[in-house]
C-alpha cells in the first residue's frame, strides 16, 4: 500500500519528465519516471488449450506499445498476466531490474503496474470517486482512517484529466459505459503507476472521447511511463504507438518500430495471410425465390430504439450494423421475445407474433444465436449432446414421459455431424471444445429446430481465424437452403463479406440501408459513426 | 427432418476444417466421472458407518431388520431432501420446506379429525394444498424477481405460525389403522412401508431430474439461466413447477411423520430443515444449482440417516449428534472444493463459481 | 458526453458528498420511522397504553438482541454473504457467562470480556471456511450452526441457568430515565461505532467494494479473503455481545436459546427490512437497528391487538415479504445489465 503513494523507487528523472499539472494538493508533483517493463517467453494454456504460446514483449518508459492481432489472439491474457490477474505457465515478467514472481494484481499495484481492463468493472452502489480510489483509499496519516475530504477534493482534477464530467457522488451504476471506461483509465492515475496496460479502452468511446483519451496517453507518455495499449482500431494504433507487436494465435509474428511497417502488412501479419484473398461468400442474386418471410413493423422501446421496420426474406444474408450500445443487439432480442417492445408487430412467414417468448419464436422457426456465447449461449459444463438438444427439449422423442435418451443422442450426433463440430465424444463437456467449435454446436442446436430465420449476433466473436470462414461458410448455406438470415456484427468487413443488404443503426434508429455492390466497409463505416452520408 | 435443412458444409475443399488445435483436446476432468466418484464414496462412508456402528452399538444391526426398521427414523427427512434437490439443481433455495412439513401433517390431521373427512381425502386435500403454498413461493419470486431465500425464509416462519394455530392446544392423534400402517409404522415383512413409500418417491424424482422434459430444464436452469432462457426453455415456469414439487415433497414426508407418530406434529420445521440441506449439500448437489445427481441424495439420506441413529442409539443426545453431521458436512465440503478446485486450470474459477449466482447480477461472471 | 471543460470545483463536492451521505444514509431510516410512527400512533389510538414510557422501555430492550445481530449480520451481508450461525454463537456466550455469573457472581466486565472472546472465536472459525476454505457462506454457516448448536447443548449441560445477579438484570431492563433503557444507548454506541468503522476505514469500505463485485475487488488490490475474514469474525463478535445483552434482558438461558427463538432469522429480517441488498453492497448498520425496532414495536402491537403469540413468526415473515415488495431493488436477484445508448459527442 505504501508503494502505491509518493514517489517511486528512481525519483532521479533521467528523461524528459515534464512536470505535469498537480492533480491535487498533497501529492508528489512529479510522475515517477516508469522502469522497463519485459514479459518474456510467456506461455499459457486454459482448460489445455494453449492461448499464448513463448511470446515475449518489452515495454520501453517513455514509449507506446501496442499489441494488435485478431479476437482470441491472446492479447487481452498477456496484459492479464502482465497484470497479475492470470499466472503464466511459463515465462518471466521482469520490471526493471527486478524478476516478478507470482505476482497478483495487489502486488502488481504495489508495483506500480495498472490494467485498464476491457470491460469497465465498478463497483455499482460506490460513488464515482469511491469507485476511482477502490483497494487505494488514501489515509489520514496518524488515523489511518479514510481521508474522504481528500477524495472529494482530487477526485474532481482526476476527472478532468481524462474529461469525465460527472458529480462525484453519481453511483457508478448511473454511469454510461464510456464514462465507467474512462473512470477506469483515471483510475491509473490514481495509482501513480510507472505502467499502464490499456486493453482496447477505446472500444465503447466517442471520437472525442478517444482525443481526450490520446491525450492522457501522450502526457503520460511524456511522463515517462511505460505503456502498453490493444485496440481494433487500427488507425488508432498506427497513430499512437511508438512500437507495435502482432500475435496470432498466441504467437508472437512480428514487432516493428513506429515507421517500420505499413499498414497492409500489420493487417497480413494479423490474420495470418494477404488482404483481399477473403472474398465475397456468396450472391443471392443467384437465386429466384426471394419471398418475404419475416417482416417487423414500426418496433420500438424508446428510448432504446424506435420506428424499426424492415423485411428478411428467403435465401437472404442481412447484416444490421452500429456500434456498440446503439441498440442493434436489443432490437434483435425484442423480435426474439427476449424484451419487451411497447409496440410493433413482428411477422413470420404470414403469422403474426403476438405475444413473443423465445419458445414461441423458436416453435414458429426463428432462432437466434447470442453474443455472448458463454454467459448466453452453452451449458458449460454440460455435455455436448444435451446442450446441442436444449432448443428442443418439448419435441423431444418420448416414451411414458420420459425422454428416449438413445433417440436424443442419435438427433443431437446428426445435428452435429452436419456443422463438422469437431470434438472427442458427445458426451464431454462443450467446456472442451475451441470458441469456433462451440459456435458450431450452437448452430447444430438451432439446426435442430428447424428454422426459417436466423439471427446471428456476432457471430464471430472470440472465434478463431480458420474458423471464422467455416462459420461464414456454414451461414451461407444455411441462406442457400432458404433461411433468411440477420448477422448483426461490429466487423464491417465480415458484413461485407457475407451480407446481400446491410442495415445500419444509429442510436436506435435505421439511418441506412445498402444493397448489392454498396456493401462496402467505407460506406457502412460512415453510416455507423455518423448516422448518415 | 425436413428439406429446409442445409447440406452438411462440404468438409473435403475449403480451408481446412479446422485443424482443430490438439491442444484444446484435453481431458479434462470429466464432470460426470467426478460426480459419480462423489456417489461411490459416500457409499463406501455409509457402509463404514454401518459397519461401525453394527460392531460398536448393539441392536442397530438387529440381524439386518434392525438396520430396516431404523430407516423409520429419517426418510422424512431424505423426503424433504429429495424435493429440496430438484429446487437447489434450479439454482434456488427453499427454507420452507420443515414448516411446509408441519403444516401439510396437521392441516390433514385437522380435516380428519374436526371435518370428518376420510383421512385418505384428508392426505389429498394436503398435498394439493401445499402444493399450492409451493406455487405461491414460485410465483412471488419469479413475478416480482425476488430471492428466493427471503421469500422462503418468510414462507418458513409463516407456515410455522399457521401450523401452530391450526393444531390448536392439543394437536389430534390416533389415526385409523390403515393409514398408520401404510403411512406410519407398518411393515411388509421385515421392510418398512414407509421405506417402500420413499423408495418409489426417489425413484419418481430421480427420473423426473434425468428424463422428463421439465427436470431437463430444470438442470440446464441451474447451469446457466440466460442461456436456458435463450434456449427457449420457459424459465419461470420450469422454476414454479420446481418449488411445487419440493413443496409437495415437504407435504408428503409431513403426512408420513404423523403417521409414524400416530399424531400430528408442529414442532419438527427447524429439526426437518437443516438435515434435509445437509443431505442435499452432502449428496453433491452445487448449492448453485445445475450440477448434481439425485442418486447422491439417496444415498446421502442413509449417510446421514445411520449416523445419527447410531449415536443416538449410542446414547449421545440429538443435539451432539446434529453437531457430528454438521462436522461431516464441513469435512465433505473441504475435501469436495479442494478436489473441484484442483481439476480447475484458472485461478479465479471458484472465486467465480462463488460470485456466479449473485455476480450474474453484474454480467462479470466470465472475466 | 459533455464536451465542456469542466472546473475544479472541490469546496461544492464537499457538501455535495455530506449531503450524499445523509441522503444514502437516511433514506431507509426515514421510512422506517414513518412506518413505526404509524404503528405507534394506530395502536395507541386504541390501546393508550402502547405508549407508555415502561412499555416503550420494553419494546427497545427487547429490540436490543436483535439488534446487535442484525449488526454483525449486515457486515456479512455487506460483503454477499450471510451467517446462519449467530443464533447458537449468542447462545454459547450466554451460556458460558451465565454459570459463572451464577455460580461466582462474575463482573460483568469480565462476561464481557468472555463473551467478546467467544465471539471472536467461533467468527473467526465461520472467517476461515468461508474465505480460505472457500465454502459457499450458506451452507458453511449452516454446518457451524449445527456444530455450535451441539456446543452450546453439551456446554449448558441440559440446564437452564436464570439465577442471574441483579446486576446484569439492571443492565439488561433498568432505565436511564423513563422509556429509554440502558441497552438502547448500547445499542447506539455499536451502531455508530460499526458504522464508523464501515464508513471510515479501509477494511469497512473494502467490504462494500467486495459486496459490490468481488472479483473487481480482487483486481483493485483488495485482499479480498483476509476482508471477508474480518467481516465474519465482527459478526462472531457483535452475536457475542448480543448473547450478554440477551442473557442480562431476558436472565435466563438454556441450552437452545438463540436457536430456539429464531434469532437467526429475525436478524436476516431486521437486516433486509434495514435495507440492506441481499446482493451485497449496498446498505448499513443503522436500518437494521431501526428494522430491529419496527420488527418489536410491530409484534408488540400485535400482542395489544390481541392475536396470540403463535402468530409473531407470520409477523415476521409477513413484514419480510412486505419490505421486500416494497424495496425490491434490495431482494432482486438478477437485475438486467442494460447498457445505455450514447449521446451524439
Amino acid at each position: 500500500m505504501v508503494g502505491l503513494v509518493g514517489p517511486g523507487p528512481d525519483t532521479t528523472a533521467t528523461t524528459t519528465a515534464t512536470t505535469t499539472e498537480d492533480p491535487g494538493d498533497g501529492r508528489d508533483a512529479r510522475q515517477p519516471r516508469g522502469s522497463r517493463y519485459v514479459a518474456s517467453h510467456v506461455t499459457k494454456a486454459f482448460n489445455g488449450a494453449e492461448v499464448l504460446h513463448d511470446v515475449s514483449i518489452v515495454l520501453e518508459p517513455g514509449s507506446v506499445h501496442s499489441l494488435l492481432g485478431e479476437n482470441g489472439a491472446g492479447k487481452s491474457t498477456l496484459f492479464k498476466i502482465m497484470s497479475g490477474l492470470y499466472e503464466p505457465d511459463a515465462g518471466e515478467l521482469v520490471l526493471g531490474d527486478e524478476r516478478l514472481h507470482g505476482l497478483t494484481p495487489r502486488s502488481a499495484l504495489q508495483q506500480g503496474i495498472y490494467l485498464v481492463p476491457q470491460e469497465p468493472t465498478l463497483m455499482a452502489h460506490l460513488s464515482a470517486a469511491e469507485n476511482l480510489y477502490v483497494g487505494a483509499l488514501p489515509r489520514h496519516g496518524r488515523t489511518r482512517l479514510v481521508d474522504w475530504k481528500r477524495i472529494g477534493r482530487e477526485s474532481v482534477s482526476y476527472f478532468t484529466r481524462v474529461g469525465l464530467d460527472i458529480d462525484i457522488e453519481t453511483p457508478a451504476r448511473n454511469l454510461s459505459i464510456a464514462q465507467q471506461q474512462l473512470l477506469e483509465c483515471a483510475r491509473a492515475l490514481v495509482h501513480n503507476c510507472q505502467v499502464i496496460l490499456f486493453d482496447e479502452p477505446t472500444s465503447p468511446l466517442t471520437p472525442h472521447e478517444v482525443d481526450v483519451l490520446f491525450e492522457l496517453v501522450d502526457g503520460l507518455r511524456s511522463d515517462g511511463l511505460a505503456l502498453g495499449f490493444i485496440s481494433h482500431r487500427l488507425d488508432e494504433v498506427i497513430s499512437i504507438s511508438d512500437q507495435v507487436t502482432v500475435l496470432r494465435d498466441g504467437r508472437f509474428v512480428m514487432n516493428a518500430p513506429r515507421g517500420g511497417y505499413t499498414r497492409d502488412e500489420l493487417v497480413t501479419a494479423m490474420i495470418g495471410r494477404p488482404i483481399g484473398v477473403r472474398t465475397r461468400v456468396r450472391r443471392s442474386s443467384d437465386v429466384t425465390d426471394r419471398r418475404e418471410i419475416l417482416r417487423v413493423e414500426d418496433l420500438a422501446a424508446p428510448p432504446t430504439f424506435t420506428d424499426i421496420s424492415f423485411t428478411l426474406r428467403k435465401h437472404e444474408v442481412t447484416g444490421l450494423a452500429g456500434l456498440v450500445g446503439s441498440g442493434r443487439t436489443e432490437i434483435a432480442e425484442a423480435i426474439f421475445g427476449l424484451r419487451k417492445a411497447d409496440r410493433g408487430k413482428v411477422v413470420l412467414d404470414g403469422v403474426p407474433l403476438t405475444h413473443r417468448t423465445p419458445r414461441e419464436c423458436i416453435d414458429a422457426g426463428l432462432i437466434y444465436l447470442p453474443e455472448d456465447r458463454a454467459r448466453n449461449g452453452i451449458f458449460g459444463e454440460v455435455d455436448i449432446g444435451r446442450n446441442v438438444t436444449a432448443g428442443i427439449i418439448p419435441h423431444l422423442p418420448r416414451r411414458w414421459h420420459l425422454i428416449r435418451t438413445d433417440r436424443e443422442t442419435l438427433l443431437a450426433a446428426g445435428a452435429t455431424a452436419r456443422t463438422a463440430v469437431h470434438m472427442q465424444a458427445l458426451g464431454s463437456s462443450i467446456n472442451t471444445l475451441s470458441g469456433g467449435n462451440q459456435q458450431r454446436a450452437m448452430i447444430s442446436r438451432w439446426l435442430l429446430a428447424e428454422p426459417k430465420v436466423a439471427i446471428f449476433d456476432e457471430p464471430t466473436r472470440g472465434v478463431d481465424v480458420g474458423a471464422k470462414d467455416d462459420i461464414y461458410d456454414i451461414v451461407a448455406d444455411l441462406a442457400t437452403s432458404g433461411l433468411a438470415c440477420l448477422v448483426i456484427s461490429s466487423d464491417l468487413e465480415e458484413l461485407t463479406l457475407i451480407c446481400d443488404r446491410v442495415l445500419v443503426i444509429y442510436e436506435g434508429r435505421i439511418v441506412g440501408e445498402v444493397e448489392g455492390d454498396d456493401v462496402t466497409t467505407a460506406r457502412l463505416g460512415q453510416l455507423v459513426v455518423e448516422g448518415a452520408m | 427432418m425436413t428439406t429446409t435443412l442445409p447440406t452438411p458444409p462440404a468438409p473435403a475443399p475449403g480451408p481446412a476444417p479446422v485443424a482443430a488445435p490438439s491442444s484444446t483436446r484435453r481431458p479434462r476432468g470429466d464432470i460426470g466421472r467426478r460426480d459419480r466418484n462423489w456417489i461411490v464414496s459416500l457409499v463406501v462412508l455409509a457402509v463404514a458407518e454401518i459397519a461401525y456402528f453394527s460392531f460398536s452399538v448393539s441392536g442397530f444391526f438387529g440381524g439386518g431388520s434392525g438396520l430396516l426398521a431404523l430407516t423409520e427414523q429419517f426418510v422424512d427427512i431424505g423426503t424433504i431432501a429429495l424435493g429440496l434437490a430438484v429446487v437447489v439443481l434450479a439454482g434456488e433455495i427453499d427454507l420452507s420446506v420443515g414448516t411446509m412439513s408441519s403444516f401439510s401433517g396437521i392441516f390433514m390431521a385437522v380435516l380428519w379429525q374436526s371435518d370428518h373427512l376420510d383421512i385418505w381425502i384428508a392426505v389429498v386435500v394436503a398435498l394439493v394444498a401445499s402444493s399450492l403454498i409451493g406455487l405461491a413461493n414460485g410465483l412471488i419470486i419469479t413475478l416480482f424477481k425476488v430471492d428466493s431465500l427471503l421469500v422462503t425464509l418468510a414462507m418458513q416462519f409463516i407456515l410455522g405460525s399457521v401450523a401452530t394455530a391450526l393444531s390448536g392446544a392439543s394437536p389430534p392423534y390416533g389415526f385409523p389403522t390403515s393409514f398408520v400402517r401404510i403411512a406410519g409404522t407398518g411393515t411388509i415383512g421385515p421392510v418398512p412401508y414407509q421405506l417402500i413409500v420413499f423408495a418409489v418417491l426417489a425413484v419418481g424424482i430421480g427420473l423426473f431430474v434425468s428424463r422428463s422434459r421439465t427436470g431437463r430444464a430444470v438442470t440446464l436452469i441451474g447451469y446457466n439461466r440466460p442461456a436456458a432462457r435463450w434456449s427457449g426453455i420457459r424459465v419461470d415456469r420450469t422454476v414454479v413447477g420446481a418449488f411445487m414439487v419440493s413443496a409437495f415433497m415437504a407435504a408428503v414426508s409431513g403426512i408420513l411423520v404423523s403417521g409414524y407418530y400416530n399424531a400430528a406434529r408442529d414442532d419438527l420445521g427447524d429439526s426437518l430443515l437443516l438435515p434435509a440441506v445437509t443431505i442435499v449439500v452432502l449428496g453433491g448437489v452445487d448449492i448453485f444449482g445445475g450440477r448434481g445427481r439425485i442418486g447422491g441424495v439417496i444415498v446421502a439420506t442413509f449417510v446421514l440417516g445411520y449416523l445419527t441413529e447410531g449415536l443416538l442409539l449410542r446414547g449421545d443426545s440429538s443435539l451432539t449428534a446434529t453437531m457430528v453431521t454438521g462436522i461431516l458436512l464441513i469435512a465433505c465440503l473441504i475435501l469436495k472444493f479442494q478436489i473441484d478446485r484442483r481439476n480447475g486450470d484458472d485461478p479465479f474459477a471458484v472465486l467465480r463459481a462463488r460470485l456466479a449466482r449473485v455476480g450474474r447480477s453484474h454480467g462479470r461472471a466470465d472475466l | 458526453m459533455s464536451t465542456t471543460v469542466l472546473e475544479p470545483r472541490a469546496g461544492r463536492t464537499r457538501d455535495v458528498l455530506s449531503s450524499h451521505v445523509v441522503r444514502l444514509l437516511r433514506m431507509r431510516e426515514i421510512q422506517l420511522l414513518v412506518a413505526i410512527g404509524i404503528v405507534v400512533a394506530v395502536t395507541t389510538a386504541a390501546h393508550p397504553t402502547f405508549v407508555a414510557p415502561g412499555n416503550i422501555s420494553f419494546m427497545l430492550a427487547d429490540a436490543a438482541a436483535t439488534a446487535i445481530l442484525a449488526m454483525g449480520q449486515t457486515v456479512v451481508v455487506l460483503a454477499k454473504g450471510i451467517d446462519l450461525s449467530v443464533a447458537p454463537i449468542l447462545g454459547i456466550a450466554a451460556v458460558l457467562v451465565a454459570f459463572p455469573a451464577q455460580d461466582l457472581n462474575l463482573p460483568i466486565v469480565v462476561g464481557l470480556a468472555i463473551v467478546l472472546g467467544v465471539g471472536l472465536v467461533l467468527g473467526a472459525a465461520n472467517g476461515v471456511l468461508v474465505s480460505i476454505a472457500r465454502i459457499p457462506p450458506i451452507i458453511a454457516t449452516l454446518a457451524t450452526l449445527s456444530v455450535y448448536g451441539g456446543l452450546q447443548f453439551i456446554l449448558a449441560k441440559g440446564e437452564e441457568i436464570s439465577n442471574i445477579p441483579n446486576s446484569y438484570a439492571a443492565l439488561g431492563n433498568d432505565d436511564i430515565v423513563s422509556g429509554v433503557p440502558w441497552v438502547l444507548l448500547i445499542v447506539v454506541a455499536l451502531a455508530g461505532a460499526v458504522t464508523f468503522f464501515l464508513r471510515h476505514t479501509n477494511t469497512g469500505r473494502s467490504i462494500y467494494a467486495i459486496g459490490n463485485d468481488a472479483a473487481a475487488a480482487h483486481r483493485s488490490g483488495i485482499p479480498v479473503q483476509r476482508v471477508t475474514f474480518i467481516a465474519y469474525t465482527l459478526c462472531g463478535v457483535l452475536a457475542g455481545i448480543g448473547g450478554l445483552i440477551y442473557l442480562c434482558h431476558v436472565g435466563s438461558v438454556d441450552s437452545t436459546t438463540g436457536t430456539a427463538d429464531n434469532i437467526n432469522l429475525t436478524s436476516i429480517a431486521a437486516t433486509l427490512i434495514g435495507g440492506t441488498a441481499l446482493t451485497g453492497g449496498r446498505g448499513g448498520v443503522a436500518g437494521s437497528v431501526l428494522g430491529a425496532i419496527f420488527l418489536s414495536v410491530a409484534l408488540t402491537a400485535m400482542v395489544f391487538a390481541l392475536i396470540p403469540a403463535i402468530w409473531e413468526p407470520a409477523g415476521v415473515g409477513a413484514l419480510m415479504l412486505l419490505a421486500m415488495l416494497f424495496d425490491r431493488r434490495s431482494a432482486v436477484r438478477s437485475p438486467s445489465r442494460t447498457r445505455r445508448p450514447r449521446r451524439a459527442p
